[in-house]
């Protein structure tokens, strides 16, 4: 030890109040995203009166029976079997319809081909608000109220704009040359498609999954509007009910909480990378 | 008619376009019968009264829209929309930017440090609005409850429940769910900025504000007008976390454009009056998206 701090260059006293400057706020930072998620474990694995009691610090016994309590009162396994029915065909939806309407606009010609993408980037700019009126008596109308399509079609649609400009931006970006030997040895249009344009596209289709997936999963007005029955509910707005019923039950509403919280969570820590790649998607490629 | 098809199909050349188009279409139906034709359904109803269960949607023209210009309802939540825009905005960056620039150069535990900040960012803004809503619980919330423990009782209070602190109570929690993401945009953007030019305003002896408003700042402009675009129509936007922790209330101290269009429209049943407002805030955030791409464009190099 005392031969490694002797081989170091002498640091001044500068640099070290900086460096633990640096760390004293990184670290207050840290501890403001993390204390709510700590206070949100701890008050459910409490008793109400252990709450009340106790409101701040770990639990004298930890319940974790609460969570099971959540777990069945709370109608929890049909909401997030709702919310896995809707969200994967809109995922499929979005990317597959984003990447052919985003190839074709950017790599195929046709007559009106800037105009139509024009005319999808002006969805960009529409915020569902100003939808969602009409939609519900559309949905009414067509017959879907009360289905899982009455989420299934608005979500992708209004996803459409970004996953097309988002796909179009990426396939503009590939060489041309690739097309090209494709075509010379005989594929048409969609083999280029398929067998070229498609496999390069990974990383950008991942991308567009997890920010699509993030959208309807946690999407909240949609389906408050759309899939008002509790048959149909799914996760974000079943917990809003379920927390709304449990009020001043505490510890059951955190409980509710933690459960609908602990998945997403525990899936962003193990794909980090393509998480913050997919959030970010829109943001650091523009 | 079978020979003008085949005539169609022999063209190479309008073969291709159909082909094209084939790729187009379905997205484009979708498109169309879900955002286009609502969006002008929105703008025909916003013309009627209507309860939404009549058989009949009278029309009253501008009707709508002239009570919408004396409604004070509108008024203050355009108001709340502007201060969530401004704080919603300004903190985030400013918080994102300043922890950018402390961990540009690599510290130990780097990883540790983006992983946590971005964590709330996956968290959906209903979750973000729960979790605050017990940390402002005015019994035993945690906020509550530490400020009895170290004995400043006078300051404990209902956050939500008070009409002045209610809306910067829940600004507080959008800006923990959000800054993780003006971080880490923020540090991609620092990655793209030329350590030559730091180095040269180093041997000019640019003290460190200098070097941050006249080097990383200008190196930052594409990425920050980006995050602002993000953030203003976030703000126009809002509408989870608000619904969640205060319904708009108390009274009306925290309605924005979204809580009061959902509430006349679904919970009131002023349909006709409902899309009045939606379409103002469609305007508004026509209105922002167009100043920002404005910016962008005559920004761009």
């Amino acid at each position: 030890m005392a031969n490694a701090m002797t081989i170091r260059p002498r640091r001044p006293m500068g640099f070290w109040i900086a460096k633990g400057a640096q760390y004293g706020i990184l670290i207050l930072f840290a501890v403001f995203v993390l204390m709510p998620f700590m206070w949100v474990v701890f008050t459910a694995l409490k008793s109400n009166l252990e709450i009340a009691q106790e409101p701040l610090g770990l639990p004298p016994n930890w319940r974790f029976e609460n969570l099971a309590q959540a777990w069945n009162q709370g109608k929890f396994s049909r909401y997030f079997v709702n919310s896995v029915i809707v969200t994967v065909p809109i995922v499929m939806l979005v990317v597959s319809l984003s990447c052919l309407a985003g190839y074709a606009l950017a790599r195929l010609r046709m007559p009106g081909r800037m105009l139509i993408f024009y005319f999808f980037l002006v969805g960009l700019m529409v915020p569902f608000t100003a939808i969602m009126i009409p939609l519900f008596y559309i949905l009414r109308d067509i017959g879907v109220l009360g289905t899982y399509w009455a989420m299934i079609l608005p979500q992708t649609a209004i996803s459409l704009p970004f996953g097309i400009f988002f796909m179009r931006a990426f396939f503009s970006g590939l060489p041309y040359d690739l097309t090209d030997a494709a075509k010379i040895d005989g594929c048409n249009d969609f083999g280029v498609f398929r067998r070229v344009m498609l496999p390069l596209a990974g990383p950008a289709i991942a991308a567009l999954i997890v920010f699509n997936f993030m959208g309807s999963w946690n999407a909240f007005l949609l389906p408050l509007i759309y899939l008002q029955s509790d048959k149909l509910r799914p996760v974000m707005t079943g917990m809003m009910f379920f927390t709304t019923r449990w009020g001043p039950d505490y510890s059951m509403s955190m409980a509710g909480t933690l459960i609908v919280m602990a998945p997403i969570m525990a899936v962003y820590l193990v794909f980090q990378r393509q998480f913050i790649q997919g959030l970010t998607a829109g943001a650091v490629r523009g | 008619m079978f020979e003008s098809i085949r005539q169609f199909f022999a063209d190479r050349k309008l073969r291709d376009y159909a082909t094209a188009y084939a790729f187009v279409i379905p997205a484009l139906a979708m498109y169309v019968i879900f955002v286009v034709y609502p969006f002008f359904y929105t703008i025909y109803l916003s013309l009627t009264k209507w309860d939404g269960a009549k058989p009949v949607k009278e029309f009253v023209g501008l009707l709508n829209y002239q009570q919408l210009v004396a409604d004070s309802r509108l008024w203050s939540a355009l108001s709340h929309n502007f201060i969530w825009i401004v704080l919603g905005t300004v903190a985030p960056v400013a918080i994102g930017l300043f922890l950018g620039v402390l961990l540009w150069r690599g510290v130990r535990g780097m990883v540790f440090f983006r992983t946590v900040y971005f964590l709330p960012v996956v968290l959906a803004p209903v979750a973000v609005g729960i979790i605050w809503k017990w940390m402002y619980n005015p019994q035993f919330g945690p906020i509550n409850s530490t400020l009895r423990a170290v004995g400043l009782d006078v300051l404990a209070k209902g956050w939500l429940g008070d009409p002045y602190l209610a809306l910067p109570a829940i600004i507080l929690a959008g800006v923990w769910g959000y800054f993780g993401f003006c971080f880490v945009v923020i540090m991609a953007g620092l990655q793209n900025i030329d350590m030559e030019q730091i180095d040269a305003a180093l041997v000019d002896g640019a003290n460190g504000a200098q070097r941050l408003w006249y080097v990383i700042i200008p190196g930052l402009r594409h990425v920050l007008t980006m995050i602002t675009t993000f953030t203003l129509i976030l703000g126009v936007n809002v509408f989870d976390i608000i619904w969640i922790t205060t319904r708009g209330g108390p009274g009306r101290a925290t309605h924005v454009i979204a809580t009061y269009t959902y509430n006349t429209a679904f919970r009131e049943s002023y349909v006709g009056y409902g899309s009045a407002l939606a379409i103002v805030m469609g305007l508004v955030s026509l209105v922002v998206s167009f100043i920002f791409i404005s910016i962008r464009e005559r920004g761009g190099d």
